[in-house]
């Protein structure tokens, strides 16, 4: 099945760029471009997801996501925005938006997180709690929190845990580095350098030294991704 | 109508005036006032009454016998009839009267223009008879004289209190808005574009007094706004230049991948654009944060325990700092009770100071991270043991953008520690840049809520 995204977008140019992006991975999309025609499309709630720029003629983006969420239409929302500081993302979070991203964004950056909202979903509607966590070879145990892989056991610290669980419930997928930031760290400034590649080195080298096939995967230009295959 | 504040200020000295010697006058004539002058005029009334009813019952020739026999044995007594001009004509009393007679019920003042009646006042009334005119009352004595000279003095006193009061209030209200013209004035200049311009302050004796210390408040304030105009011109200068260079490699690296024939060279030129872009994109970013957080509010701020806030982002870099070959050690002393805090902000700016310590940190030194509580204020201090910055430099390396010039060649957009500074501000506080003998300690000073003190 087709996955749908509605995108609501007043910029031409950038909605036709996300439409385009988003059919090549495999979506479906739909555009409205101004909050009111956003906000009844959302109500059919025949949507797996959806992008809403912030700045909207006449109803703004966390407007429409509110009364979309107050018509009880749970369809994950993206928020798409030029107001970038610490304070606006935290207050486009509160407003009921699952996720924020910040104008002018990378693709690969903006799929990994629709790719993660969704996956969240369907682990929500599943609605089953999860006490193990398998990809490939490697075992994680979540109530224990103890890893093995190929039956070895793996010593990781408290944040290398979380860090490998959050990628292990995103298995195949791309996870950014900002993503990381947000969800283990829950900060929402950029911590700049290489940060990130540090810790993610570490628990490479954890989960794949002394094993035959790497796990974790480095995407270019994106970020990472744990995974039997390459 | 409303009045000018200068006007107001005039009647207010006035009306002070008037009201304290109104008070003063009112008091000296309550201890000294007696009824004796009220006693005159009841007993001269009374005096004619009884004149008038002798006349009435038997003529005048019974009131010449009445008045004769009642002044004989008292020469301050006037009891006498005068026709048209003031000229007596029977009974005693001055032979000529200062002026012609007029009905006068009761009145106080020289009576005769001959003898003692010329030099005394007198109690006195004059009523017509018939064709004629009966003058009755008698000289004053000392002590009404001195009742007398003190209400006169009295009355005068009161006027002139009344002229001083506005002279005082003119001489007030002109100094008053003389000063206040002069700052004003100053106020004025710097609105109209001439930022140098300040109040001038008195210096030595007589100076410190109220308008000094508004003008020097003013003057701070004015220091302010032009280190901020200031701030902004080298912002602008800066962004000018700062942003030249990515964006001139970016534009560099599009015009390769252009024209590149060859589709490998295309390709790393290509993929040279993202970076680029996302330096510029950061330094856009946080100087947005930066302007941001100094209008920022503090409503985002949350208690929290310094000491977990330390530990996180010590969590989040110290494998960095490993990996670079540095020791990372963190000393959290004496954790103070939950202190409300901006939580992005202030890890964002601890963020900063350790990745610029990182960044010029000999190699393997140290770098520490330490929380202490010291005069009522957190301190979270970052040091390294690079080579520091000289003590001139400092402010410099404060300013946005502020990169000093033996780092130029460092990657990094150098808005690290105005970010910090900012932040710092936020939160009431400052950010301290000292010697770390060698390196530089970067501290951020945020004092304590004084309610938090005594918890």
């Amino acid at each position: 099945m087709t996955r749908k995204i509605l995108i609501i977008e007043d910029d031409a140019a950038s909605a036709a760029y996300l439409a385009k992006g988003l059919s090549e991975a495999g979506f479906a999309t739909e555009i409205a471009t101004n909050g009111r025609d956003g906000l009844f499309l959302a109500s059919e709630d025949i949507f797996d997801a959806m992008v809403v720029d912030r700045m909207l003629p006449g109803l703004d983006g966390l407007s429409v996501i509110g009364g979309a969420r107050a018509a009880g239409i749970r369809t994950p929302a993206l928020v798409l925005s030029a107001l970038g500081t610490v304070d606006d993302r935290v207050a486009g979070l509160h407003a009921g938006a699952d996720d924020y991203l910040t104008k002018p964004f990378s693709f690969a950056e903006l799929l990994a997180r629709i790719e993660a909202l969704l996956r969240r979903r369907e682990r929500q509607a599943s609605d089953v709690q999860a006490i193990r966590l398998t990809v490939g070879d490697l075992e994680i145990d979540l109530l224990g929190r103890t890893v093995t892989r190929q039956g070895r056991a793996i010593l990781l610290g408290a944040r290398e845990f979380n860090l490998l669980e959050f990628l292990a419930r995103n298995a195949g997928q791309v996870i950014t580095r900002t993503m990381m930031i947000e969800k283990i760290w829950n900060y929402h400034f950029d911590p700049g350098s290489n940060v990130v590649d540090v810790h993610m080195s570490r628990l490479r080298r954890k989960i794949e030294e002394g094993f035959a096939t790497p796990i974790l995967h480095t995407v270019r230009g994106a970020g990472y991704k744990l995974s039997p295959e390459a | 109508m409303k009045l000018s504040i200068t006007a107001r200020l005039a009647l207010l000295a006035i009306g002070l005036a008037l009201v304290s010697s109104l008070a003063l006058a009112g008091f000296v004539w309550q201890q000294t006032h007696d009824d004796a002058i009220g006693e005159l005029r009841r007993d001269t009334i009374e005096q004619s009454d009884t004149f008038v009813a002798v006349f009435r019952s038997g003529g005048l020739k019974a009131l010449d016998a009445t008045i004769a026999g009642s002044s004989a044995d008292d020469d301050s007594l006037v009891a006498e009839v005068v026709d048209a001009t003031g000229h007596r004509l029977l009974g005693a009393g001055p032979e000529h009267l200062v002026a012609r007679p007029v009905a006068e019920p009761f009145r106080i003042g020289v009576l005769g223009a001959d003898g003692d009646w010329a030099k005394q006042e007198s109690g006195f009334t004059i009523r017509p008879l018939g064709n004629h005119w009966l003058v009755s009352g008698r000289m004053l004595d000392d002590w009404e004289r001195a009742q007398r000279t003190i209400e006169r003095a009295l009355l005068l006193a009161v006027l002139l209190a009344v002229v001083l009061g506005v002279a005082g209030g003119l001489v007030l209200t002109r100094y008053v808005s003389r000063r206040l013209d002069r700052i004003a004035g100053a106020v004025d200049a710097v609105a109209a574009g001439d930022l140098g311009r300040r109040v001038a302050v008195a210096r030595g004796e007589g100076a410190g007094d109220a308008f000094d210390r508004l003008a020097l408040r003013i003057n701070g304030m004015l220091d302010r706004i032009d280190g901020l105009m200031g701030e902004l011109r080298v912002v602008t200068d800066s962004i000018a230049h700062d942003l030249r260079s990515p964006i001139a490699r970016l534009r560099g690296r599009a015009e390769t991948a252009v024209t590149a024939e060859d589709p490998a060279t295309r390709e790393t030129a290509l993929s040279g654009l993202i970076p680029e872009t996302d330096l510029v994109m950061r330094m856009l970013g946080v100087l947005l944060e930066i302007s941001r957080t100094e209008a920022a509010t503090r409503d985002a701020f949350i208690p929290l325990d310094p000491a977990l806030l330390i530990e996180e982002i010590a969590d989040l870099y110290a494998p960095v700092a490993e990996e670079a070959g540095l020791a990372f050690e963190v000393t959290a002393e004496a954790p103070p009770a939950p202190v409300p805090l901006h939580r992005e902000l202030l890890s964002q700016a601890i963020a900063n100071l350790i990745d610029n310590a990182m960044r010029h940190a000999a190699a393997g030194g140290n770098i520490a991270l330490l929380l202490s509580v010291k005069a009522g204020a957190l301190r979270i201090a970052v040091a390294d043991r690079g080579a520091g910055i000289a003590a001139d430099d400092r402010a410099e390396a404060l300013r946005r953008f502020g990169r000093l010039d033996s780092a130029r060649s460092l990657p990094g957009a150098g808005l690290g520690l105005a970010l910090a500074e900012a932040v710092a501000r936020l939160h009431g506080g400052r950010l301290e840049l000292g010697d770390n003998a060698p390196g530089l300690i970067a501290t951020l000073v945020l004092p304590l809520p004084a309610a938090k003190l005594g918890a």
